[in-house]
């Protein structure tokens, strides 16, 4: 068996209160969805290890408080962050042109060294909501702005039944990796997700 | 009573001042005070100050023990603090702590202090005349002198402060242990000093009324909610006051009144936004959040449930009341016991006001409200336990209290199951002994789980997290006692830790 260096890599998750922040964090760590999540206050974080080739890597996933006014708290915990995950509700407008709001404050807060390739993936969240019939906000138009904004990745998913959740946090662990870790490492087209959650973190880098 | 025997005090002791009949009165023991003797005697050139409890039937000796306040070196007291009228002494020792307030009820506090000056420096501080500063040199030599003994004697002097503090608590539990059975039940006796830890009921509460339904003795009251909290049926009779929502000397009827005026000024509010078709963005989240507030609770459960609608109404109409401050995240789980617990909009809403008056500035959006606390929260710890300060100190920003935000934020509401929470905050709302008495819940939370976060050497992330998840764990038992000793350890040390114009627990 290869050693198994361990990295800790970390993922913010952003977005306006109540679009599935927590929910999404949930399915994605426990495969767990639950009606009853309280709003985030301050900032929380799960974590899960995932594999890649020989190497154990441990993302560590913050959760936000959604409200706008909480943000001045925010560079205590967007510090030292791999991949920011910016999430809105596909049936909320607003929630959908506060993207770019939460990018920008992002940036400013975390200041990362290379503002400019700092990864960024979008999650349009609720898809399953009401058969997909009150969704305002269209595939076409969230790609559109996606790409406008440097071609960022883009997802839609449902926290509740679990769609695309997965596939969606394989790719931010796929960007917070080569953010983190650019230089040394080859990326291969997948990384094998492990299914064990592990509680504790390994280390810390904010 | 019994003499202390000879055995308390170590051998080769010279007494030079000794003084019968002098008594810890702490305010949680029952009437009956410990009496004992108070000593100061001298060991070679070093003077000593001593305070064993007589042995008799109300103290046995293991107890004895506990209480005895043996052997403290006068080169570890900063001052002492005299109280005139009723003669008391309190001790506070260079840490910053301070021993339990000796009660000299034959008088001797002038003697005390003659007896020290005779052989350790002692000068009036310039601010308080009632205040004596032991080995406060301001000659520059004697200054390096005192610095060198004080290092010798730096790391017993912490030992002895943390000695001090489990001893308290000790106390605390003891007497904690020892009032709660001889009150329960004893309904009708709320004197000065007899705390019932029963909670207060209906019949008792009549009794505090007089006939116009005035509270005689507001006092009483506060301090009666603090060790026994209130029955649950009683609570919407009693939290308005503790709210500050009527005051303590008003009448049935003024209150029949002010309950009229307010209720009519609520609608006026409550049409404000009724008559506004445009959502704010408020709006939503409110929307957002009461869907999510305490859901679990039958009072709250279900779909189309109204007192769900209620929650929302009122903190819609608390953003129009307040439109500087508006809605922000979390007066949703501030909101909810009381409305919880009163069931009145209106009354659950002027509630709500008076509470936020105290805790509003905690949701600026500059954090010039948490600031502050966290700040103070971070003194306390360094002043109540140094150890884990001094930990905090060598992780990377763990000295911010950020793990700690939401615990000030919602005053523990995700803390503790819900019931639990309404006992808190009745407590804390008494303001008695401090206004500030939630940031020594903090302190009393974070010393319980002090081994722990130390053993494990947990960073700031990892305390983030170990935090948030004893979300529902901590044990209320014995906490708020824990915090009161705590507070009372501190003493004005303690008030020094906390910036002016932080803001209170409530009104």
């Amino acid at each position: 068996m290869p050693s198994r260096r361990r990295t800790l890599l970390k993922v913010i998750i952003l977005g306006d209160s109540g679009v599935g922040k927590t929910s999404l964090m949930n399915q994605y760590v426990n495969k767990k969805f639950s009606n009853q999540y309280k709003a985030t206050i301050g900032a929380d974080f799960l974590t899960k290890e995932v594999q890649f080739e020989d190497r154990l890597f441990t993302l560590q996933i913050w959760d936000t408080a959604g409200q706008e006014r909480f943000q001045s708290l925010g560079v205590a915990f967007y510090r030292g962050a791999d991949c920011c995950v910016l999430v809105y509700d596909v049936n909320s407008m607003k929630s959908f042109d506060n993207l770019n709001n939460w990018k920008e404050e992002f940036l400013i807060q975390a200041s990362p060294n290379d503002p400019e390739n700092f990864p960024f993936v979008v999650i349009g969240n609720k898809i399953d909501v009401d058969g997909g019939n009150s969704r305002v906000v269209s595939e076409k138009k969230a790609r559109a702005w996606c790409a406008s904004k440097g071609d960022i990745p883009y997802y839609e998913t449902s926290a509740k039944e679990g769609i695309n959740v997965e596939e969606a946090f394989q790719c931010i662990a796929r960007d917070a990796l080569k953010s983190g870790e650019e230089e040394e490492i080859y990326l291969p087209d997948t990384i094998d997700v492990g299914s064990s959650s592990q509680p504790r973190s390994s280390g810390c880098e904010c | 009573m019994q003499e202390p025997e000879l055995h308390d005090l170590s051998d080769n002791a010279e007494v030079v001042y000794m003084k019968d009949n002098v008594s810890i009165h702490h305010a949680m023991l029952a009437s009956e005070r410990i009496s004992g003797r108070l000593t100061l005697f001298k060991k070679g050139s070093c003077l000593f100050m001593a305070w064993i409890p007589y042995s008799n039937a109300m103290v046995c000796e293991k107890d004895r023990i506990v209480y005895s306040i043996r052997e403290v070196p006068l080169t570890e007291v900063r001052s002492i603090r005299r109280h005139t009228g009723w003669q008391y002494i309190i001790v506070v020792l260079a840490s910053g702590l301070a021993l339990p307030p000796l009660y000299l009820y034959n008088g001797g506090v002038k003697e005390f202090l003659a007896t020290i000056k005779q052989h350790v420096s002692i000068v009036i501080s310039a601010e308080d005349d009632n205040v004596f500063l032991v080995n406060d040199f301001q000659n520059p030599l004697t200054t390096i002198i005192s610095r060198r003994r004080q290092k010798v004697h730096d790391h017993h002097a912490r030992d002895l402060s943390i000695q001090v503090l489990e001893k308290f608590s000790l106390v605390t539990k003891f007497a904690r242990e020892k009032t709660w059975q001889p009150f329960c039940g004893d309904s009708n006796n709320v004197s000065d000093r007899s705390p019932v830890l029963s909670p207060l009921g209906c019949d008792e509460w009549y009794t505090l009324l007089d006939s116009q339904g005035r509270i005689m003795d507001s006092e009483a009251l506060r301090k009666r909610v603090f060790y026994g909290g209130v029955e649950h049926k009683l609570r919407k009779e009693v939290w308005p006051f503790l709210l500050g929502h009527y005051a303590y000397d008003s009448t049935y009827t003024e209150r029949e009144y002010v309950k009229a005026m307010k209720r009519a000024e609520f609608e006026t509010l409550k049409k404000q936004w009724q008559s506004i078709s445009a959502i704010s963005p408020e709006q939503h989240i409110i929307d957002k959040d009461v869907v999510r507030t305490d859901r679990c609770l039958s009072f709250y459960n279900g779909d189309d449930n109204p007192n769900v609608d209620l929650l929302h109404d009122i903190l819609l109409t608390y953003s129009f009341y307040k439109l500087d401050l508006g809605y922000c995240q979390g007066m949703n789980d501030l909101l909810s016991p009381i409305l919880f617990v009163l069931g009145d909009e209106s009354e659950s809403f002027w509630c709500f006001v008076r509470l936020m008056e105290r805790l509003g500035p905690n949701f600026d959006r500059d954090q010039k409200g948490m600031d502050p606390q966290l700040l103070a929260l971070r003194n306390l710890v360094e002043l109540l336990d140094r150890p884990l300060h001094n930990y905090f100190t060598l992780q990377r920003n763990c000295l911010e209290y950020h793990f700690c935000f939401r615990w000030v934020l919602l005053q523990f509401k995700r803390e503790f199951e819900f019931d639990k929470t309404l006992r808190l905050w009745e407590a804390l709302w008494t303001h008695y002994p401090s206004e500030h008495l939630h940031l020594y819940v903090c302190v009393a939370i974070l010393k319980r789980y002090r081994s722990k976060i130390i053993g494990e050497q947990m960073d700031k992330d990892t305390l983030i997290k170990f935090i948030s998840e004893l979300s529902g764990q901590i044990n209320l038992d014995g906490l708020v006692r824990d915090a009161e000793a705590l507070f009372i350890c501190a003493g004005e040390k303690g008030d020094a830790c906390i910036p002016p114009g932080t803001s209170l627990t409530a009104c």
